[in-house]
């Protein structure tokens, strides 16, 4: 038990002490949150810098040239005249001064048209924003023109944007209001955890395998503690490592997201008027992220923390044992990837399997592929905030525990084997001749 | 009573034996040569005796008790492929093996610095392996080895890729060792390095001990009965007592080789009363003589 406990604590420094390690656990989070940040950087950078363009609105009618609001990007001012000649002319006179003319013909509620005339290409935001301010306004002059009473009112009636609210009755009687979007997505994200973390702890597993190897240090060391310790020391000291960066992570995504978040938010209340004006509604951005938050809030996390943690854990043991059976019985990493296709195809078979679960949690495949030990870490996932009957999460824990040992005796059979061939390659044959 | 005892150790891989009924005894505070030919199966015995791979049959005693996964930590191992953890610094990487071999933190920690300051590595504790030379890396391989003061120690060809004035210093530690009491098996190819330190050897050929004894006996049984003579004069061959051999390409002396059944002392009397004799010393085969000649008549006896 000493020796295990000294080779967890080699390896899991051997890793931690890393450089490598250190720089991308540390600088991982800020790089995540500067790339989510980029396109309200860039939109910001995108308006910061311009001066207010004056536009100048011609208006034939006299009566829309209010509906064009001035913003710090463009300021609208009305003039007098009432033809394209005479729109030549003023801009002509105001020798570069103003971008662009704006005429609204008189025929403009029967025509739909309005043109924008300028020396340059214009902006299509300017063009954006003039379409969505004088689309809304005609169209309600439109609307008026049919002498109707209440058109408007009996037509945003019948704009419905329909709720389809998800409830479930308790056993206790009582109704919960069931959260299908964010229960999705926690899914995903829990399925997503656990095969990045099973391919990319699995793989530096087998490295440190391949490495040992090569170096020649494995002879020594296993002339000092049983092979089947060093492998699962090394199993254990590797999975600690990766806990240990997944908690820095969360704890720095947390910090660092929170900060650029309120410092963005500033910024970020600049543009309101820009979702407005792109036609969605405020209240109902606001409206479908409470709903979002409130389904975020009925999760009952208890049991899916549990279970997370338990299929991390039989995923990660099932996974890694074969990571390290496979480099131990190869000589360089170059040679590791002929043994290594049907894990890999395994594991990826899992995260589709996960993903096609996503519309049908309690079907077919999605039963099959939470039972199967190869697949059931993380298509489990998916299923954990539905309500799965007790004995499916009873025979695939058994399943999956029940594997992952029988598979980390394997592995060390073929480990104990493999850390001292040398020279020819090997196959699955020999592999299967190393077991017995 | 030997104290590493290995009785009749049969290792069988698929295809081929490894090991076919190897018995060997080596005595307390002894060095002893393992040796053979690549593929002999020493390496095979070696892992055996270190409990990395079990033996089919057979047994291995150490000092009159049955070996046991416990043992290991009465050996200390230098396998002939070695290395080290490159990116460990030299002192963590000498005290993580101490205390895989069941060292406290405190006693590996003391003997690391003991044994840097003997072989001058001292300011090297703190750097990484990688940044030391190859002649460094392998002191602080056989520090590794010793560390834990085993009373058995396993060198597979020690020796290799040292120049002579490490080599040296390591041949000096390692009688040291032998005088604090240590039990020493040398595996090597290196027939020169045996005949300075071991006492008893072991051959072994194609998975059989096919020679074995301590070194001035397998010499003895070994010798052609050749006599190299120093004298002023010229020596004519004696049919009944000697023939004459080509000289001795390098020392130029004249050397005899007696007839079937000639004593020493009968063909000296002859030639000290014939010749002005100024000296003679019986000729012993060397141990690579005897290693060359023993597995040559194996192999020939093997394909007839």
């Amino acid at each position: 038990m000493d020796k295990l406990r000294l080779i967890i604590a080699r390896e899991y420094m051997s890793i931690v002490g890393r450089k490598s390690f250190i720089i991308l656990t540390l600088l991982l989070p800020f790089l995540i949150v500067f790339i989510g940040a980029i396109p309200i950087l860039m939109e910001y950078l995108n308006n910061s810098g311009n001066q207010t363009q004056q536009i100048a609105v011609i208006d034939e009618t006299g009566k829309y040239a209010s509906a064009l609001q001035s913003d710090n990007l463009y300021n609208f001012v009305a003039i007098k005249g009432d033809t394209v000649t005479d729109a030549r002319e003023f801009y002509d006179k105001a020798n570069g001064s103003i971008t662009a003319i704006i005429v609204i013909p008189r025929d403009v509620e029967t025509s739909a048209q309005v043109n924008i005339y300028s020396e340059g290409t214009i902006p299509p935001a300017l063009v954006m924003s003039v379409d969505n301010a004088l689309t809304d306004t005609i169209q309600k002059a439109r609307l008026a023109a049919a002498g109707i009473p209440n058109l408007q009112q009996i037509i945003d009636e019948t704009h419905i944007n329909l709720n389809v609210r998800n409830v479930t009755w308790q056993q206790d009687g009582n109704e919960q209001e069931a959260s299908t979007d964010a229960a999705m997505a926690l899914g995903m994200i829990l399925a997503f955890i656990i095969y990045m973390f099973v391919i990319f702890y699995g793989q530096m597993i087998m490295n440190n395998v391949i490495e040992e190897k090569t170096n020649r240090i494995v002879e020594v060391v296993v002339s000092s503690c049983r092979p089947f310790h060093l492998m699962l020391g090394k199993i254990i000291g590797v999975g600690l490592a990766g806990l240990t960066q997944m908690a820095i992570w969360i704890v720095l995504l947390s910090v660092v997201g929170t900060v650029a978040g309120s410092a963005l938010g500033l910024s970020g209340a600049a543009m309101t008027p820009d979702v407005a004006a792109a036609g969605v509604d405020p209240e109902m951005v606001d409206g479908a992220m409470s709903q979002v938050v409130r389904q975020a809030l009925s999760i009952n996390y208890t049991p899916i923390v549990i279970n997370f943690v338990l299929y991390f854990i039989g995923g990660y043991l099932l996974y890694s044992a074969i990571f390290a059976a496979l480099g131990s019985a190869v000589d360089q990493a170059s040679d590791a990837s002929q043994l290594l296709w049907p894990v890999m195809i395994l594991v990826i078979i899992a995260i589709y399997a996960a993903m096609g679960c996503m519309t049908n949690p309690n079907g077919p495949m999605a039963f099959w592929c939470s039972i199967i030990p190869f697949t059931s870490p993380i298509v489990m996932m998916i299923r954990l905030p539905y309500d799965i009957p007790l004995w499916q999460m009873v025979l695939s824990h058994v399943l999956l525990f029940g594997t992952a040992l029988a598979i980390v005796w394997v592995a060390a059979r073929i480990y104990r084997r493999g850390i001292l061939h040398y020279g020819k390659k090997v196959s699955f044959l020999d592999l299967f001749k190393w077991i017995k | 009573m030997a104290f590493l005892d290995i009785n009749n150790v049969v290792k069988r891989y698929e295809g081929h034996t490894a090991l076919a009924g190897v018995s060997m005894q080596v005595p307390q505070g002894c060095i002893y040569g393992l040796l053979g030919p690549n593929g002999a199966g020493k390496s095979t015995l070696i892992r055996i005796i270190n409990r990395i791979i079990a033996a089919d049959e057979g047994t291995v005693t150490l000092n009159g008790k049955a070996m046991t996964d416990d043992d290991i930590v009465h050996i200390g191992y230098l396998p002939e492929e070695r290395g080290l953890y490159k990116k460990m610094k030299v002192g963590d990487h000498i005290v993580y093996l101490g205390r895989l071999k069941g060292m406290t933190k405190a006693d590996a920690v003391a003997s690391m610095h003991w044994w840097l300051d003997r072989f001058d590595l001292k300011e090297w504790e703190n750097k990484k392996v990688e940044a030391l030379s190859k002649g460094m890396q392998q002191k602080v391989q056989f520090i590794a080895t010793v560390i834990h003061r085993p009373p058995l120690l396993i060198f597979d060809e020690p020796f290799s890729g040292f120049d002579p004035v490490n080599a040296e210093q390591l041949k000096v530690e390692i009688l040291a060792l032998r005088d604090q009491g240590s039990t020493i098996l040398f595996s090597t190819h290196n027939m020169a390095s045996v005949e300075e330190v071991c006492q008893q050897i072991t051959l072994l050929n194609h998975s059989h001990v096919v020679l074995t004894g301590s070194v001035d006996e397998v010499k003895q049984q070994h010798k052609k009965n050749i006599i190299a003579v120093q004298s002023p004069d010229t020596i004519e061959p004696n049919a009944a007592l000697f023939t004459l051999l080509p000289p001795d390409p390098v020392k130029h002396d004249t050397r005899i080789k007696l007839a079937q059944g000639v004593q020493v002392r009968d063909a000296i009397s002859w030639l000290n009363e014939h010749y002005r004799l100024t000296g003679f010393t019986e000729v012993l085969p060397s141990m690579n003589e005897i290693f060359i000649e023993t597995v040559k008549s194996k192999n020939n006896e093997n394909n007839g």
